[in-house]
């Protein structure tokens, strides 16, 4: 399960979702929105994406992950569009037999969203709007070997 | 032929469109197409080396040749989560 929602997030789904009866641990990563940032009050983030590759880089995440810990399942959804303070904007879930893969592999999953996975946030508040100045991706160093 | 270049975030505010579309000749790279973006919008010009481009929701690298009909985005730096 790999969404961009403009909808609320809802985490019992994805942890519905991912839980199989193999599973011992479900590490579930709620990311909120906070009302601060370097010092600056916030009111709400407006969220933009691109959604159709957010989607392709989150499974590309997920497969990164399968090849470092022998999770049972896992799943991510991001929020596009308005996010209040106290709202979920990031959700990934992770379930392994055991706590420890769940807990390593939902953080590494966590860290390469926000490497690769193309979506934008910009901050309302104190101070007018901003976007947030955010991680350059790194393009390939060569082409692919055209087929 | 005819490239459509999608834009997001800052990009898209300040182009004030979600797409432009930019005539490159058959056989253009991803740098062919940058300096073509780059001349008719120059208020561009400025964000160019942090940004990275994506063809088919792929990141490539600026050598990338370009087909007709490629979906093409310009990915300024990510900031999700």
């Amino acid at each position: 399960m790999f969404e961009v929602s403009s909808e609320p997030l809802n985490p019992q789904r994805l942890m519905n979702f991912v839980r199989k009866d193999e599973s011992g641990a479900v590490a579930l990563f709620y990311g909120v929105v906070r009302n601060n940032n370097q010092g600056r009050r916030v009111q709400y983030l407006e969220y933009d994406a691109y959604p159709g590759m957010a989607v392709k880089k989150m499974r590309e995440v997920a497969e990164e992950v399968r090849a470092r810990w022998p999770i049972t399942e896992m799943g991510m959804m991001h929020r596009m569009g308005r996010v209040e303070v106290g709202e979920a904007a990031l959700l990934v879930a992770v379930s392994s037999p055991h706590r420890r893969e769940a807990f390593e592999a939902c953080q590494y999953a966590v860290d390469r969203v926000k490497e690769i996975v193309p979506i934008w946030k910009k901050e309302v508040g104190e101070g007018g709007e901003m976007w947030v100045e955010g991680h350059p991706v790194s393009p390939p160093e060569t082409a692919a070997p055209s087929p | 032929m005819k490239i459509k270049v999608r834009l997001f975030a800052a990009l898209h505010e300040l182009l004030g469109q979600r797409e432009v579309t930019l005539e490159v000749s058959e056989g253009a790279t991803i740098d062919d197409l940058r300096d073509r973006l780059v001349e008719e919008h120059p208020v561009v010009r400025k964000f160019v080396p942090v940004l990275v481009w994506a063809v088919n929701e792929e990141y490539v690298p600026s050598e990338h040749r370009l087909r007709d009909g490629d979906e093409v985005a310009l990915i300024p730096p990510i900031s999700g989560g």
